[in-house]
């Protein structure tokens, strides 16, 4: 059986818009995720997915409810730790593809290697190696704002690999790119769960994608549905 | 370090304008921090000399104001001389080494003492405590027995007038042979002619009509045989007498007092005090250098004051530079946390990137300052003393002030960056 790396039951989570008024934007959300996933979260707009993942991917913390990451019991981590385990366990994959614009295609990759502890010459190598395997090996010394969009969106892949992650996660990975080129993304991400087994969990509204991946949980209201 | 240079070029126009203000706040602080070093040096020269010795003065005049015509007879330095404790009294005049120009009497205003001509008695066994032998830089001090046709100049006086040992100095009129050169002190001697005190006392009662008309009153009675004064009616006679009394040794304006080893001077301050209280101002060196060091106080104040505002706004300056920025990148702040950036890392990254804006804003102050304390100090050397006074230590402090300066401008915003809220930040567009 496939080891299981998230396993998150009962997620509660609510916004307060004023005094008055709370946005409850996960009422409890269960979700597991095996090794070798390749699973989407999908639903309407405010349905709660952004906010699952930002809180699986710890960039904010749920009110109530269970989770553990690739062993971790994230509830019991100490204030800190959550940045050590980012580097380490997780990699993301943004939307608006979020490469730093000043830095090259290999130094944004580079920098995610550094907040993992790579030491210069190890993130070097790694950044070289990944974004050759993303056919970006003509583009690496340049910045963001002379790459097409679906050359941003595989250096943000080579990113989020950089640190050997358990799990990638993914807001709309193809959402501001043309159905073309998100073919073509959704393909490379396809190949690297294939042949390297790893595990994605991506949010997307778009139903090829969601066609695309193995797995789906549904949700509504902030609830599975 | 790419990264930083990267994103301070990202905003050019902003990023030259921080780095002006810290350029201007810190080419005041070299500039004003060289002019107080350069004051300080001077002053503590003047405060080693004046602490080295006890002070008299004639009653009726101050040290700060002058001497006017009040003079100190011989008579009254010879007995203080014998107070116990008093090891040797030299009695001395001071007086401008040029004449005053009567179309300009104020002259040229110039930093530091005047061009002065110090007379020195030579005979006198005096030594100042703190300042006995001057470092010369060529030939040598006066000395007992010297000719009263020789002089030792100060390394101003020699650069501005171009004299070198074995030239003719002519001062008011009367040519004198240069024995010496006193090597650079910064302080007074830079600008003092030292002179044997005879000429320097005829040059003096040549410079000033009372005292002239004293000694002219007395070459006359002396002219007159004792033979032919006993003649004269008495009143007449006592008259000549009073007249003939006036001798060249006693004309001294200000006199220095050593004191025996084991002595404290302002013991032996004391002691001259209450004995010639009638007689003489007696300063003590410790009073002396008090009063000195007040008045060196309020100057530093005022000049460091001015360039600590200067800092300041430079410093709010780059506060508002680094909230700026700092609001603009909110998003690349939140994508940096996201994968993996601890809060100490991005304030560590925000916090350099400011210190490094204060390092090249004090790099590019402290070089234009140099330049013009370069460019100022070579003017007035041509003119007087040197206004400014660089040293290796305080540059090097300079761009360390104000790269630290920067770190603790950039401090508070970048501790805002490192609190930012990822999701709040990512979602920011």
């Amino acid at each position: 059986m496939a080891k299981t790396l998230i396993h998150a039951t009962g997620l509660k989570k609510c916004y307060p818009l004023t005094k008055t008024n709370t946005v409850h934007a996960l009422r409890g959300v269960s979700i597991d995720v095996e090794e070798g996933d390749f699973s989407a979260i999908i639903g309407p707009s405010g349905c709660g997915k952004s906010t699952l993942l930002h809180i699986l991917g710890l960039l904010d913390a749920p009110d109530e409810g269970q989770y553990t990451l690739d062993g971790i019991d994230v509830m019991k981590m100490k204030a800190g730790e959550a940045n050590v385990v980012r580097a380490k366990k997780l990699g993301f994959i943004f939307q608006g593809f979020n490469l730093i614009p000043t830095l090259t295609a290999k130094e944004n990759v580079m920098q995610a290697g550094k907040y993992g502890g790579m030491s210069m010459k190890e993130r070097k190598v790694r950044a070289e190696e990944l974004l050759q395997l993303m056919g970006l090996q003509d583009r690496m010394d340049h910045k963001p704002n002379e790459l097409s969009g679906g050359q941003q969106q595989r250096v943000a892949i080579a990113r989020a690999l950089v640190n050997k992650p358990a799990i990638i996660l993914a807001d709309e990975p193809t959402g501001e790119l043309d159905s073309a080129t998100s073919l073509e993304i959704i393909e490379l991400l396809k190949k690297l769960n294939r042949e390297n087994n790893q595990t994605f969990l991506m949010v997307t509204h778009n139903l090829e994608v969601a066609n695309a991946c193995k797995k789906t949980v549904k949700l509504k209201d902030g609830l599975n549905a | 370090m790419m990264e930083i240079l990267r994103n301070m070029l990202r905003r050019k126009g902003r990023t030259i304008l921080t780095v002006t203000g810290i350029t201007v706040g810190i080419f005041a602080f070299t500039v004003m921090g060289s002019m107080a070093l350069r004051f300080n040096k001077m002053i503590s020269g003047g405060k080693l000399y004046v602490t080295g010795q006890i002070t008299l003065m004639p009653k009726g005049t101050s040290f700060a104001t002058g001497t006017g015509g009040a003079l100190l007879p011989l008579d009254v330095l010879d007995r203080i001389s014998k107070v116990e404790g008093v090891d040797a009294v030299a009695g001395g005049v001071e007086l401008a080494l040029e004449e005053p120009n009567p179309d300009d009497p104020i002259g040229g205003a110039s930093f530091g003492p005047p061009a002065t001509i110090e007379g020195m008695d030579l005979q006198s066994s005096y030594r100042n405590r703190n300042w006995a032998n001057m470092a010369m830089k060529s030939g040598r001090m006066l000395e007992k027995g010297d000719p009263d046709t020789v002089v030792a100049i100060g390394y101003t006086i020699a650069a501005d007038k171009k004299l070198a040992v074995g030239d003719t100095m002519t001062i008011r009129k009367r040519e004198f042979k240069v024995i010496g050169i006193v090597d650079q002190t910064l302080t007074g001697p830079d600008q003092y002619v030292f002179m044997p005190i005879t000429p320097a006392r005829e040059l003096l009662i040549a410079s000033n009509p009372f005292l002239k008309s004293l000694k002219d009153r007395a070459d006359e009675a002396m002219k007159i045989s004792d033979a032919d004064l006993a003649k004269l009616p008495a009143e007449t006679r006592k008259q000549l007498q009073d007249a003939r009394a006036f001798k060249l040794e006693d004309v001294s304006q200000i006199a220095t007092a050593s004191w025996e080893d084991g002595q404290d001077p302002d013991v032996v301050s004391n002691r001259i005090k209450e004995q010639f209280k009638d007689e003489v101002l007696v300063l003590s060196p410790t009073k002396l250098g008090e009063t000195i060091d007040k008045a060196a106080a309020i100057f530093n104040a005022i000049i460091l004051g001015s360039a600590v505002i200067a800092l300041v706004v430079g410093g709010f300056s780059i506060i508002n530079t680094m909230v700026m920025s700092i609001s603009e990148r909110k998003r690349e702040i939140g994508i940096k946390k996201a994968i993996g950036a601890s809060n100490r890392s991005v304030a560590f990254d925000y916090t350099l990137e400011a210190g490094v804006i204060g390092f090249v804003g004090g790099l590019f102050g402290l070089a234009i300052g140099v330049l013009a304390i370069l460019f100022i100090n070579n003017k007035t050397a041509e003119s007087g003393a040197e206004i400014f006074l660089l040293s290796p230590t305080f540059m090097v402090g300079v761009v360390a002030f104000s790269f630290i300066l920067g770190i603790i401008a950039g401090l508070l915003p970048a501790l805002r960056a490192s609190r930012m809220n990822v999701v709040d930040a990512i979602r920011e567009l």
